[in-house]
């Protein structure tokens, strides 16, 4: 949805580039043998930071966006309901983070000084990346939490 | 010689120490020479940023300079640009110059050089080119961060149409770089062994959120972009104009043109400035700006409008006098007072725009179909009366003004409706009536038509009808219906009466309609007439009265299938005799019928003319319901009796009945006629719509028929849809009918009556014990014929006889006695086909009677048989034992039988004496295994007797045997 709003190549039909990569956002890709290997603490704190980060670049996202499509108010509601969501679900982890027992990583700065004046074309590229991630780390922290209630049940 | 040699060479010395000091002089650096300079780059808008001073210029020094600067691109050999820049240096100045580059700066490196001159009147000695500056060397790459490749320029913003140069600088030469322009790839020129060029012409505009282009690598790269942000070029805005309403702002509005396509940070401003007060404002808005008008009482104003964007600027000015620009406000409290029926008085305000202002106001009245249009002048309070209004009319009225003097806009419309009041109704009501006479009594039943607007003058409450009785002048009476009725019935007596009905408001009474009703509704016969109907109704004509007539009516039934039948009428005048009957309600395919009344001058209504008519006529959808009767091997008639000729879509012409025949012969009569399926068939025709049967005759028996009856019209006929099957009866069949159903009637009558009296049948007939001295059938033999016979006596009996005839072929014949002497079977054999003539004859004794009579046995030359104990019973129940047992009875008493074709007759013990027949056994029974039983009428001891069975183990039986397989 997003991608359709930024022109080509982002809206060509099956656009991928798993090369553009944020430093300040973890990639949600990991190997099976990795992820199993996780401990619930390890697991949870990965799933956590990566949500955290995500809140934090979907605020930078819908801000690159109320610039670079200030027409599309449906991209813009979609961008922050995603933001909600991640938000949402990072509360629900700290609450399971605090029923096992585990500490709770401390909330940190995950941006920095790194996004201003980045040109239009970089922007669409983060923005890119951001979704792209938000959707990864989504599933991934589906399997994660399936992964713990067969742990846990009940 | 040598002198001029010394000369010569003095002189040459001369020369060239001039030479040298000239040389010196030339060289010496210019005072006046570009010194620190400095490169500054902005990247956002490629451009350069030169910053020098000139050292040397004495205090308050000005001079007229000229600088040479020049810039070459990869090195300093290639010189790209030179340009010479005028200006007025002064002490210590600081001078700036800037140039903008189509490349990128990014994309290659830049060397800038600079040299001077004067240029000034006042130092003309001084009017030569300074030494060069040494290169400014620009390199940007150098400050770029570790990507593998880069692209430039970012996020450029132009107009459509220019060209944009964009470049890649690769961090390594052996990168496989492809830039692609929204999808498509770009061919590039290499700048550089790892920069690439890539020059757009006429870039176009995609969209408001820009033009992506990027480039990526074969290696798996991530890609990098550019976004180009195009823009449409500026228009100048149009349509710019400034008015006031109030004096105090001024409203200025403009149309800007086609929208620059860029995002609203990037989109273009408006700025209002006016040249007379020196203010300037920047518009909200992109179309409209408010200007408050100064406190001063300034007239006239010089505007100018601005549009501009980052790319270009565009102005329009307008100059004008402030009063002639008033757009007074919409006027208010609009109100009508002194509302009669016919007259009006409307008032209304105006905004003050100042004291010596007058407005012309434009009052417009709209009623039903009429416009009144006023113009009037107005300084506060406006008021225009109205007259000649139509009583109960809604009108809408509306103002609006303008300055007088100055005209310039009118403003916008005050609308407000207002009613005038009521009037009594103009016009009598239309009325008529029906007339039954029901039991003595007449029933009237009145219709008027609703009073038209324009008549009514107000809401019509209610009816008065006064019925005044001409033959008792005295009696009158009065009847109130309230409106919306339109009709009311009446119940009179025979006498003659006139009645009056008015339409009343609730201001007056309407002028009365008067009608005289008598007993006689006048229905007179008169014959009825047919008339064509047309798209717009029915033209109907009369015959003019040669009396006195104040009128006729025209009188019919919008609905003549209801059952309300909507009763409609028309008047008309005395010397119309005729007119166009038209209603929305004609429907084609439907019968109506027009009675013409005339109106006497005593207003009695008499019956002229009747009309009936289709507005169009169809095919009929329908055919007859065909009743079939009186059906013979040679005709059969049809009847539709209920068929209903009136309720047709079009006049019914006549019949016609189809008959299908497979002989397919038509008789006289009757035409040949192929169907719309292609089958042949005999058409009749019938030519009188009310004659509703048909007999059709001249068929043939015991034959198919397929018959059809469809009414035609003068627009076609009616569907041939099914035929109804009939197949004629042969000729002899009723009669034989006739016959036999009363022969069977009879026969069940007589099977009843003896199944009921079986019991005495069968004491009667055939007791079980038969006594021939209780036979009542022997014994009305014998009162009647031979009284001897009431009983057989033994000397009467004719004994059964079985004759055994010699046949031609030698097989012996025998019967055979039983070993038992008193076996009492006999079972006769039948031996050949034919019967050839007499044989010897075997005579049986037949005990038949009684046991007495069997002792006494003497007719006959056979011994008598004697009876078999019942042990040998079971022994006879084969044909082999049977046969045995024959040889062994009757061989040995009768000796050899002879040769030849033998066959056996047997002769009934009753016959000779009584009827004299004789069987004769059939030579080849049809029957393979037929086996006659003989049921041999002889008392037995009361020992044996048993119950009778059936089989060979019956005690008294003769079996005939037909298998000729046993018999040698």
């Amino acid at each position: 949805m997003q991608l359709q709003y930024q022109g080509s190549p982002f809206s060509d039909p099956g656009f991928s580039a798993p090369e553009l990569q944020l430093s300040s956002l973890p990639p949600a890709v990991v190997s099976f043998k990795t992820w199993h290997a996780l401990d619930d603490r390890e697991r949870l704190s990965h799933a956590q930071g990566a949500f955290l980060a995500l809140t934090q670049h979907l605020q930078l996202v819908g801000d690159d966006q109320r610039d670079l499509n200030p027409g599309s108010p449906m991209l813009l509601a979609q961008i922050r309901a995603a933001r909600l969501r991640a938000q949402g679900l990072l509360g629900n982890m700290a609450a399971i983070m605090t029923a096992l027992g585990l500490p709770i990583p401390p909330e940190e700065d995950t941006l920095g000084v790194v996004p201003f004046g980045a040109s239009a074309f970089e922007r669409k590229c983060r923005g890119y990346v951001v979704t792209r991630e938000y959707g990864h780390w989504t599933d991934r922290a589906v399997r994660d939490l399936a992964l713990l209630k067969a742990k846990y049940p009940g | 010689m040598a002198l001029f040699s010394v000369f010569q060479t003095t002189f040459l010395l001369a020369l060239l120490s001039l030479r040298t000091y000239q040389s010196e002089v030339l060289s010496e650096p210019l005072p006046w020479a570009p010194e620190s300079l400095r490169v500054f780059i902005n990247s956002t808008h490629q451009c350069l940023h030169l910053q020098w001073s000139v050292h040397n210029l004495a205090h308050h020094q000005e001079l007229k300079m000229v600088f040479q600067i020049e810039i070459s691109r990869i090195k300093t050999s290639n010189v790209i640009w030179v340009e010479n820049y005028s200006t007025t240096v002064k002490w210590n100045q600081v001078l700036h110059w800037s140039w903008e580059s189509k490349l990128p700066l990014e994309c290659a490196k830049h060397f800038i050089r600079m040299r001077s001159a004067v240029d000034d009147a006042k130092t003309p000695e001084q009017s030569f080119w300074s030494n060069w500056s040494s290169w400014e060397e620009v390199h940007v790459q150098n400050s770029l961060g570790h990507d593998p490749f880069f692209v430039f320029p970012k996020d450029k913003l132009v107009e459509e149409g220019s060209n944009v140069t964009i470049c890649y600088v690769s961090r390594s030469q052996q990168n496989n770089i492809s830039c692609y322009l929204e999808g498509v790839r770009m061919q590039g020129e290499q700048l550089e062994p790892n920069v690439s060029v890539f020059n757009l012409n006429h870039v176009a505009f995609i969209r408001e959120t820009g033009t992506n282009i990027y480039c990526k690598g074969d290696q798996g790269d991530s890609i990098k972009g550019i976004v180009l942000f195009v823009s449409k070029v500026l228009e100048e805005p149009k349509d710019f104009s400034c008015e006031t309403q109030d004096l105090t702002t001024l409203n200025c509005t403009w149309d800007p043109r086609s929208d620059t396509g860029l995002l609203k940070q990037l989109s273009q401003s408006y700025t209002l400035f006016e040249s007379f007060s020196g203010k300037k404002t920047l518009c909200k808005h992109k179309s409209w700006c408010s200007w408050e008008v100064a406190p001063e009482s300034q007239e006239m104003y010089n505007f100018t409008l601005t549009a501009e964007n980052y790319l270009r600027k565009r102005s329009v000015h307008l100059l004008f006098n402030l009063t002639h620009r008033v757009h007074p406000m919409a006027p208010f409290s609009v109100l009508f007072t002194d509302v009669s029926a016919t007259n009006a008085t409307m008032t209304w305000k105006v905004h003050t725009t100042g004291n010596y202002y007058t407005l012309l106001c434009q009052v417009e009245l709209y009623g039903e179909g009429e416009v009144i249009q006023r113009n009037v002048s107005v300084e506060v309070d406006g008021k225009q009366l109205f007259g000649g209004l139509k009583p109960d009319t809604e009108y809408r009225a509306q103002v609006r003004c303008a300055n007088a003097n100055h005209f310039w806009k009118w403003s916008e419309w005050t609308r407000q409706n207002f009613t005038t009041a009521e009037a009594a109704p103009s016009e009598a009501p239309d009325v008529w009536r029906n007339v039954k006479s029901v039991q003595g009594h007449s029933v009237v039943t009145l219709f008027w038509k609703p009073l038209s607007k324009l008549q009514a003058n107000g809401k019509i409450l209610f009816y008065n009808i006064v019925i005044e009785n001409l033959d008792r002048s005295s009696i009158s009476k009065l009847l109130s219906i309230p409106a919306p009725a339109n009709g009311t019935e009446l119940n009179l007596d025979q006498c003659l009466y006139q009645i009056h009905v008015t339409a009343n408001n609730s201001v007056g009474t309407s002028p009365a309609s008067v009608i005289i009703v008598s007993g006689d509704p006048g229905n007179k016969e008169v014959e009825e007439e047919r008339v064509k109907g047309m798209e717009d109704g029915f033209s109907l004509s009369w015959k003019p009265q040669p009396g006195n007539v104040t009128g006729y009516i025209v009188e019919w039934c919008d609905h003549p299938r209801g059952p309300l039948c909507d009763l409609q009428w028309k008047s008309v005048g005395p010397t119309t005799t005729s007119t166009v009957v038209s209603s929305d309600a004609f429907r084609p395919g439907v019968q109506y019928n027009f009675r013409i009344y005339g109106i006497s001058t005593e207003r009695v209504p008499y019956l002229l003319e009747k009309k009936t008519g289709y507005s169009q006529e169809l095919a009929p959808s329908d055919n007859p319901q065909v009743v079939m009767s009186n059906l013979t091997s040679r005709s059969f008639t049809l009847s539709w009796k209920d068929y209903s000729i009136e309720s047709q879509p079009s006049f019914i012409q006549g019949y016609h009945v189809y008959l299908k025949s497979k002989a397919g012969q038509c008789h006289s009569g009757s035409e040949k006629a192929v169907l719309s399926d292609d089958a042949v068939c005999c058409k009749y025709r019938i030519d009188n719509p009310k004659q509703k049967t048909f007999v059709v005759e001249n068929l043939q028996p015991e034959s198919f028929y397929e018959f059809l009856v469809t009414p035609y019209t003068s627009v076609g006929e009616g569907p041939h849809g099914a035929f109804t099957k009939v197949t004629t009866p042969d000729e002899y069949s009723p009669i034989l009918i006739r016959i036999i159903l009363p022969m069977v009637f009879c026969i069940l009558l007589i099977m009843i009556i003896c199944y009921l009296k079986s019991q005495w049948m069968k004491e009667k007939c055939y007791p079980d014990i038969p006594d021939p001295y209780k036979s009542s059938v022997l014994s009305l033999i014998k009162s009647k014929e031979n009284p001897r016979l009431t009983i057989m006596s033994i000397k009467d009996c004719v004994p059964d006889s079985i004759e055994v005839l010699n046949k031609q072929e030698g097989t012996r014949k025998s019967l055979t006695e039983t070993e038992s002497s008193k076996a009492t079977y006999l079972y006769l054999l039948p031996t050949e086909k034919s019967y050839s003539g007499p044989g010897p004859c075997i005579c049986f004794e037949n005990f038949t009677y009684n046991q007495a009579a069997s002792d006494s046995a003497s007719c006959g030359h056979v011994p008598v048989a004697p009876v078999a104990p019942l042990s040998q019973l079971g022994l006879l129940t084969s044909p082999e034992n049977l046969l045995k047992a024959l040889e062994k009875n009757y061989m040995n008493s009768l000796g050899e039988i002879p040769a030849g074709e033998t066959n056996l007759n047997y002769v009934s013990q009753l016959a000779s004496a009584m009827s004299g027949d004789k069987f004769i056994l059939p030579t080849n029974p049809p029957e393979p295994a037929l086996c006659s039983e003989y049921k041999m009428q002889m008392a037995i001891p009361l020992g044996l007797a048993s119950p009778p069975s059936s089989g060979s183990s019956s005690l008294s039986s003769v079996t005939l045997l037909d298998e000729g397989e046993h018999y040698h």
